[in-house]
């Protein structure tokens, strides 16, 4: 069995914002005025998000990861596997996973399958095929309209799935994406098709899906408690319902972390960053000081139901990780594990050893942080925390998960 | 109040709601508004009420009405609203229609202009208009600060300082039933008028023309939802067409101006058909 696999997340954010950013905008998200990109300062920029991912293969990760946004600060990805190919060149051993592309936003899921099945053989087949709905924002961004978005969400995913299976051309029939010809080339390269995953939040309507189709479901929540355990055992669940038997690599999660020689010098190296990713990445996403666009009623993409669950446990207006006040109510979000390689180490086997995790997929950079701070993190995660990981996970999932041996792709 | 669900095109349930004695008239709800807002009468469907038999059904997925999973645009709330008719055997009936609700009213009476007998539009949405954006109530929705939810407040009353536009309206969260079906209201709105055309359908206002029955714009002129540029519009599309424009009210004139809106409304349906001519703009201010 193997053991849990650690990958390497950027998100790419916008670092050039001005210091009262915070004061003048609402929000970092949909209306942040493109004023503010400079365009002199910001070249090279992607070069260098691409340079810390590259240094994240040579330094072990087993994974790369990327994702989509648009119109935003947050993350500077609005098509991800343009990076996604640039790293296909310059990477030669470490999977490549993008969580994901979202399907409401495109044209045509068919378009998808071509894009991730070049993406596929140019990267030898390393990668990793995640599809998402998308968040609140992307409603207003491509004027998709929320209500059906989980339906063409599904209908595109299988639609692909079955255009990377099935001998075309053949014609399909659907709701919201009928095409008489079915007949991508290239093919991917990976047999049947490359591992599909799809990023969920609690509900379990989205693991109930996910379980059925045989996919790797993927925690998205920026913040893990007991919840986060909780979920992994109810997707485990959902998988043994449809007939399966569950293994940790039907599982990830998103953590952030910062490493330093100590508890101290890691909040001192990461202050500007984790403050600057918190205050404004997060404003107008999970954070209530400005204006959440992430959920609520302005895009109604969950079902009654699971909004009428989400009202019954919850406050309004309570907290949300961009409002934390300082280090200790952040470090009490679970959010971003942050400090000594011992501090991080016994934090994320904590997280492990309860949520069974076949994946970690790590945010190191944070909002503004300088490229040397994050890449020092990376290197001490690396030498420090991951081998630590690694050998224990690798204890601990042979034992539980005896039968997962041959079952394990990653 | 009586609420009952009625069952069409073989299997859809439909919630309705029904108040009053007297030639029936149908009455299509808006985001403020009986399913949308609450499950009770408003004072303006009691008022008319005294006159007319109310028939208001919620459009497909609003209070207890199942959702339609396949509805896309406005022609499908316009066959929810025939589906309901039919069931009721009318051949000919008032429609009274209020923002979301008016759009619907009015593309059901240029289909079907000899079952609308005459047209009441209140606010409604449906134009396209050059530079006269429909407001994003989507966006405006969601509150400033977790809680603040003024910017809705200010586009659907005529000032976020009334004391209504509170009460419908308050900071934080509304009980959770309603909570709830303002949720149904946005999720449905959403389904038929989110994608461009933004709550409107571009062919409507050449289309006006075919419906040459007695026609009622009214509309709040500070309404910050659905600008007074369009009840101008309706007016001038529709061959016979009279414009009551409340100064002073906003997108929620129905509630604002109850009583008077019931009173212009009651007066329109009594007049004589032969009475109604094209006439200009009457303010009441």
């Amino acid at each position: 069995m193997p053991p849990v696999a650690l990958f390497c997340w950027h998100f790419m954010a916008y670092p050039y914002l001005p210091d009262d950013f915070d004061q003048r905008y609402e929000s970092g998200w949909i209306t942040v005025p493109n004023a503010l990109w400079d365009r002199e300062r910001s070249r090279g920029l992607y070069q260098e998000y691409i340079d810390q991912l590259v240094y994240g293969e040579e330094l072990g990760f087993d994974g790369l990861v990327l994702n989509e946004h648009h119109q935003n600060i947050y993350g500077l990805m609005p098509a991800p596997n343009l990076i996604a190919a640039a790293l296909t060149q310059r990477t030669h051993r470490a999977k490549i996973a993008i969580v994901g592309n979202l399907l409401p936003l495109r044209l045509n899921p068919l378009q998808v399958a071509e894009e991730y099945a070049m993406l596929d053989n140019m990267s030898a087949g390393r990668m990793i095929c995640g599809f998402a709905v998308g968040g609140g924002q992307e409603a207003f961004n491509y004027d998709v309209p929320a209500p059906q978005s989980r339906t063409e969400f599904w209908e595109g995913v299988d639609l692909i799935q079955r255009a990377w299976t099935e001998p075309g051309p053949f014609r399909h029939e659907g709701r919201h994406y009928p095409l008489r010809y079915v007949n991508p080339w290239p093919l991917p390269l990976q047999r049947p098709h490359p591992p599909i995953w799809i990023p969920g939040a609690l509900s379990i309507e989205t693991m109930g899906e996910v379980a059925k189709r045989g996919h790797t479901f993927f925690l998205s929540s920026r913040s893990h408690g007991p919840a986060t355990a909780a979920a992994g055992k109810r997707f485990a669940e959902a998988v043994e319902a449809a007939g399966d038997r569950y293994h940790p690599h039907r599982f990830g999660i998103l953590i952030s972390t910062f490493v330093a020689e100590t508890d101290d010098e890691a909040r001192r190296a990461s202050a500007e960053g984790v403050w600057y990713f918190l205050r404004n990445c997060l404003k107008g996403h999970l954070r209530q000081h400005g204006r959440v666009m992430t959920f609520g009623a302005g895009m109604p993409t969950q079902s009654v139901r699971s909004w009428e669950r989400y009202l019954q446990n919850t406050e309004p207006g309570a907290k949300m990780l961009g409002d934390v006040a300082d280090w200790d109510e952040l470090a009490a979000w679970g959010s971003i594990y942050l400090g000594s390689p011992a501090t991080v180490r016994e934090r994320l086997w904590n997280l492990i050893e309860s949520a069974r995790p076949g994946y970690i997929l790590m945010q190191f950079h944070f909002g503004n942080m300088q490229a040397e701070v994050a890449r020092k993190s990376m290197h001490l995660f690396a030498t420090e925390v991951a081998p630590y990981l690694r050998e224990r996970s690798a204890e601990l999932y042979a034992r539980e998960y005896p039968h997962a041996e041959a079952l394990a792709r990653a | 109040m009586s609420i009952r669900t009625l069952t069409v095109a073989g299997s859809r349930r439909v919630t309705l709601a029904e108040l009053g004695e007297g030639p029936p008239l149908l009455y299509l709800h808006d985001f403020i508004d009986v399913h949308g807002a609450t499950t009770d009468w408003l004072p303006v469907h009691e008022r008319l009420a005294e006159r007319f038999h109310v028939i208001a059904p919620a459009f497909a997925g609003c209070a207890g009405s199942d959702e339609d999973e396949d509805a896309v645009g406005p022609d499908d709330a316009v066959f929810h609203v025939l589906e309901v008719l039919d069931a009721f055997g009318v051949e000919s009936i008032p429609v009274v229609g209020v923002g979301i609700g008016g759009w619907i009213a009015a593309e059901l009476a240029v289909r079907e202009r000899r079952l609308v007998e005459r047209l009441v539009l209140v606010g409604a949405s449906g134009l396209y208009l050059p530079n006269e954006p429909i407001g994003d109530i989507f966006f405006d929705v969601q509150p400033r600060n977790g809680t603040d939810m003024s910017d809705l407040r200010r586009m659907l009353f005529a000032s976020d300082a009334s004391e209504l536009a509170h009460a419908w309206i308050p900071d934080g969260r509304l009980a959770l039933e309603r909570e709830v079906l303002r949720y149904e209201m946005f999720r449905f709105a959403g389904r038929i008028g989110f994608r461009p055309p933004y709550l409107y359908d571009r062919q409507l206002v050449r289309r006006l023309a075919r419906f040459d029955r007695p026609v009622l714009v009214l509309w709040g002129e500070r309404d910050r939802f659905v600008s007074a540029a369009h009840a101008q519009a309706y007016a001038d599309g529709f061959p016979d067409a009279r414009l009551w424009m409340f100064a002073g009210a906003g997108h929620a004139v129905h509630l604002e101006c109850a009583d008077e809106v019931a009173d212009v409304i009651r007066t329109f349906l009594d007049s004589a058909p032969q009475a109604a001519a094209p006439s200009r703009p009457k303010h009441n201010a």
